[in-house]
């Protein structure tokens, strides 16, 4: 297999300027993901992990450099096609599902990318749609959940509504902003086994960021440092040292997180 | 700190005490209110109302088609001023229009609502002539005022994440208007808009009074000849439409919370 196929995501020297703030989000970053690669993003609050994240969803607009996700070149001016959005799924840190909607209906808004744009707005889906939804469901464990409103949920739950819709867009590459900052430690372990389970079943690739360098350790393949919007290491996970966590996050606040990598 | 928690807002607390006071002290200071004219209120109003019984029935039809007219008014008058806040209520809204189109449709909205009713009414009476149709321009005119500026309070309320996930999935503009936007502000909206059709229809009562149509010219008719048999008739039928709105009200807002 050549090489383009075998590539989730490469960047060359990437750089983004919010307007108005001094410091760039992102500085010269430059690296490639192997396709059914698992990797974490570390880095403290506000270090540009989600605006990396957000560009490789085709969210972020007027950054330069070149980025190629999923074998396609993104534009720095335009939003990708609602094909190439469909195959790269988001999990965002704050869940982002429509409250009063029911948990098997924020599951179909997944689907949005694949539908008729008309059809769709009608409430008209093919049997495909549905297919696709149940499988989602059903590999997000969630199944009894289907019918109940996501305001009904807990925390721990609307991640797995969230990692559902993702999962029926089909992704075959699934980027995840901070997915478990917001649960409680099982359920945030949960998650990421759920995360790594559905990645190797569907064979695709996955990027998450995280606070956790225990888990991160645990479940990628690969950490990527990122600090103050430039990447400081990107290392195997089995290299992972505390020395590096450190070096992201500076050594007194964390050493009882560097610890945990340690023992 | 517990020091600025002791000093902290107790002059405010006073402050305001002292200012409702004063209003109260000053708006009775009048001497035209004269207290003492309640003394003899309360025989005469039991004669007003004596003169009530039996309510007069015979009028019923003419009644009947005065309050439905009235809703008639009430009903396209709502129907108007929500086709109106449908373009009105987006513009005036600070996430999805720009300082330069909000700010003064926001200022027009107020001027809409600041103008009463009833001069409206005859605003239109004279440029339209008798009927419902000044009643239904007046009501369209007023209510946008207030319904636009709750339609777009209902939009600025709108969670964006969501609807950045639906971007995210591949939706098109339409797909997060449908699946994203709207049902998030569906309740808000269908709310606010009962509530208004509700004031619509209390307001639209007195619009007869000034001939833009409806129950409140029978009710003028009446009470000025002191027919105060039929006005009881009126009253009545007022009731009943009142109550039932506010039935209706209840079980619609129930279905959709």
């Amino acid at each position: 297999m050549n090489t383009i196929v075998r590539t989730a995501i490469s960047l060359a020297d990437v750089n983004h300027h919010y307007p108005g703030v001094i410091q760039p989000s992102l500085t010269g970053f430059d690296f490639s993901v192997e396709r059914g690669a698992t990797i974490a993003l570390i880095g403290p609050s506000g270090a540009g992990k989600s605006t990396l994240l957000a560009l490789l969803d085709g969210r972020l607009r007027n950054w330069n450099g070149a980025v190629s996700v999923l074998g396609n070149s993104l534009d720095a001016h335009t939003a990708p096609s609602r094909t190439d959005r469909a195959k790269t799924g988001f999990i965002f840190q704050e869940f982002a599902l429509v409250e009063r909607a029911s948990v098997a209906r924020n599951v179909m808004n997944g689907r949005l990318g694949h539908t008729g744009p008309v059809a769709s707005l009608f409430g008209r889906f093919s049997q495909l749609d549905y297919d696709a939804v149940d499988e989602a469901i059903e590999d997000a464990g969630i199944a009894e959940l289907a019918d109940k409103r996501v305001d009904s949920l807990s925390g721990g739950q609307r991640q797995r509504v969230a990692i559902a819709r993702c999962l029926a867009q089909e992704p075959e590459l699934l980027l995840a902003d901070e997915p478990i900052s917001n649960l409680d430690p099982l359920s945030a372990e949960k998650t990421l086994k759920l995360l790594t389970q559905i990645r190797q079943k569907r064979d695709m690739t996955l990027v998450f960021s995280s606070h956790q360098p225990d888990l991160a350790k645990r479940f990628a393949d690969r950490i990527i440092g990122i600090r103050a919007g430039a990447m400081a290491f990107d290392t195997c996970a089995s290299d992972f040292t505390a020395e590096m966590y450190q070096d992201v996050y500076g050594t007194e606040a964390v050493a009882d997180n560097a610890l945990r990598l340690v023992g | 700190m517990s020091d600025r928690l002791r000093h902290d807002r107790s002059y405010r607390g006073w402050l305001t005490g002292i200012l409702i006071a004063a209003a109260i002290l000053w708006a009775g200071s009048g001497s035209d209110v004269e207290l003492s004219r309640l003394v003899e209120a309360g025989p005469r109003l039991a004669a007003f109302l004596g003169r009530m019984f039996p309510p007069d029935l015979s009028v019923w039809p003419e009644v009947q088609k005065g309050i439905l007219e009235t809703l008639r008014i009430a009903i396209l008058g709502t129907f108007g001023s929500v086709a109106a806040s449908c373009i009105l209520g987006p513009l005036a809204a600070d996430t999805i229009s720009p300082k330069w189109i909000n700010r003064p449709v926001r200022l027009l909205l107020a001027l809409m609502r600041s103008i009463p009713l009833i001069l409206i009414a005859m605003l239109m009476v004279g440029a339209v002539g008798l009927g419902p149709l000044p009643g239904i321009l007046a009501i369209t005119f007023h209510a946008t005022g207030m319904l636009a500026k709750f339609y777009a309070e209902a939009i600025e309320d709108v969670n964006q994440t969501p609807v950045d996930a639906l971007e995210s999935a591949g939706a098109t503009l339409l797909q997060k208007l449908r699946y994203g936007i709207w049902p998030q502000m569906a309740p808000t909206i269908l709310r606010d808009t009962i509530f208004r059709f509700e004031l619509n229809l209390r307001e639209s009562l007195v619009l007869g009074v000034v001939g833009a149509g409806g129950i409140g010219f029978l009710i003028q008719t009446y009470v000025r000849s002191f027919q105060y048999e039929k006005t009881a008739t009126v009253a009545i039928a007022i009731a009943i439409v009142i109550l039932a709105l506010e039935w209706i009200n209840t079980i619609v807002r129930r279905m959709f919370r």
